[in-house]
């Protein structure tokens, strides 16, 4: 636990110093946005209904190129060598890094939900608490496979476009699940989200702790 | 199991034959739905194979990583090969059988949904050990990716259930219940012993040949030290 | 009964996939096959 505060700690503050991911995510993920809200030219009565599927789409999309930057970086400078060297069992590896990517993936998301919010004329912020729970669910469930397998892309040679392709299909649940709790948050609270939460739960507990478990084979090098 | 091998072959040949004769000579035509309907009898046999595929990644897959068996590292791609190529039999004649049936070629139905998922994923799967280097250690990835896919089936089957079909009318009754004549379910039952034996067949040669590939792999670098 | 092309696309289908399986595995008995004959020679010289 500890060591895995550790690396949660490391990999924040060599973010903090550059922003270079934060800030690069944070324009992607509204540039997306805006590509969306564009492509679809939804009339102000029809955008609402577009606004859960645009957030999500532009979550996956921007948090699978943030988190496989992140690996990226770490490969470049061989850091996961020294990493392993030291007596820290991968599993914490892996916790610490999916809670950086945790942070990462909130920080973007802050600023992208109210941008959503008033591109697609919602009011986000009168069901703040439901959307509050429907991003943590999801950001976990998408951030554990994503830390485990942007890991294994990292390792093989076409890493760039092999992240998305075995995620993407992996991911679907927790698509749907959000898109459809993010739905009913907005129209009339979290009792509607039910089922759709329940799958996002589901998902959670059984890829964490399957990252938890799988990624000593993956870095066990 | 040797022993049982040479008759491997003639069975698959058998099965094959008996399938096809049930499937034209002895199922009456359906009510509703005419001849297209003898589609069914392969296209959900074929569901059946990819499923027993992809189940056979995720244990070789499990058993590679904790044991290092080089032949569960070959069971596990043969598996997903054969799953694969079952389920794009299911992905392309499901739409063939819909469109006459249904007038549409494509419904975002929960069943299909997830057929699709699941062979994107392990499509994604035979992506990963083709294109991820030459490594060892891509094994190692690929049977992660194994053991994740299958245990994202039950959240996906679920997950898809969120979905609501466009034109709910459009599917009357799920793919294939409704088999009112017996011997369509014995003509069924043919149709999935003769995949089985199929894809089974197919799986050992496939194995077989990723043994030699490696014992070759081996000699040469015997060769090249001695050299 | 109008609907045989469906019919006939669907079997048509399943043999063009095991079909094309079947020749891969072939090219890849071959390929395996030249490897042997490659070895051979490199042995034959020590």
């Amino acid at each position: 636990m500890r060591a895995a505060l550790a690396i949660l700690r490391k990999d924040l503050r060599i973010e903090w110093r550059t922003k270079e991911s934060l800030s690069s995510l944070i324009v992607l993920g509204v540039l997306l946005l805006v590509a969306l809200a564009v492509a679809y030219d939804p009339t102000p009565e029809t955008a609402p209904t577009l606004a859960p599927a645009v957030l999500w789409a532009t979550f996956v999309f921007t948090g699978l190129l943030g988190i496989q930057r992140g690996f990226l970086v770490e490969r470049e400078n061989d850091c996961l060598a020294g990493l392993l060297g030291a007596p820290i069992d991968p599993a914490s590896i892996f916790a610490g890094k999916l809670a950086a990517n945790l942070v990462l993936l909130s920080a973007m998301q802050a600023i992208v939900v109210p941008l959503v919010g008033l591109f697609l004329h919602v009011d986000l912020a009168a069901s703040f608490g439901g959307l509050l729970v429907v991003l943590l669910l999801g950001n976990l469930g998408f951030a554990a496979l994503a830390t485990l397998f942007a890991a294994i892309a990292v390792r093989t040679r076409a890493r760039e476009v092999l992240l998305p392709v075995l995620l993407l299909p992996l991911l679907v649940p927790v698509l749907i699940g959000a898109v459809k709790a993010t739905e009913h948050v907005i129209a009339g609270g979290l009792a509607g989200a039910r089922d759709a939460l329940g799958v996002l739960g589901a998902f959670d507990v059984i890829f964490t702790v399957a990252g938890w478990l799988l990624f000593t084979y993956v870095v066990r090098d | 199991m040797r022993r049982l091998e040479p008759l491997l072959a003639p069975a698959v040949f058998v099965a094959m034959v008996a399938a096809l004769w049930f499937i034209f000579m002895v199922v009456p035509t359906e009510r509703q739905m005419g001849i297209v309907q003898r589609i069914f009898y392969f296209h959900v046999a074929s569901a059946w194979l990819a499923y027993a595929g992809f189940f056979t990644v995720a244990g070789a897959s499990a058993v590679y990583l904790w044991k290092g068996s080089a032949a569960a590292d070959r069971a596990a791609l043969a598996g997903a090969e054969i799953g694969v190529l079952f389920c794009t039999f299911v992905v392309v004649t499901g739409p063939i059988w819909a469109r006459p049936i249904w007038g549409v070629w494509w419904t975002w139905d929960p069943r299909l949904t997830m057929t699709l998922i699941l062979w994107a994923i392990y499509a994604g799967y035979l992506m990963l050990r083709a294109f991820g280097g030459d490594d060892e250690a891509v094994a190692r990835y690929a049977a992660v990716l194994g053991i994740v896919g299958v245990l994202d089936i039950p959240v996906i089957r679920v997950s898809v259930r969120l979905l609501h079909g466009i034109h709910p009318n459009v599917l009357n009754q799920p793919q294939g219940s409704g088999l009112s004549d017996p011997t369509m379910r014995l003509a069924l039952l043919v149709a999935s012993v003769a995949m089985l034996l199929l894809g089974g067949w197919l799986a050992m040669v496939r194995m077989r040949q990723e043994r030699l590939s490696s014992e070759l792999a081996a000699l040469r670098r015997l060769a090249e030290e001695r050299a | 009964m109008d609907n045989f092309p469906y019919l006939f696309a669907a079997y048509t289908a399943i043999w063009v996939g095991l079909f094309l399986y079947v020749r891969r595995l072939a090219r890849r008995s071959r390929e395996l096959e030249e490897e042997i004959q490659d070895l051979r020679r490199q042995l034959g010289r020590p």
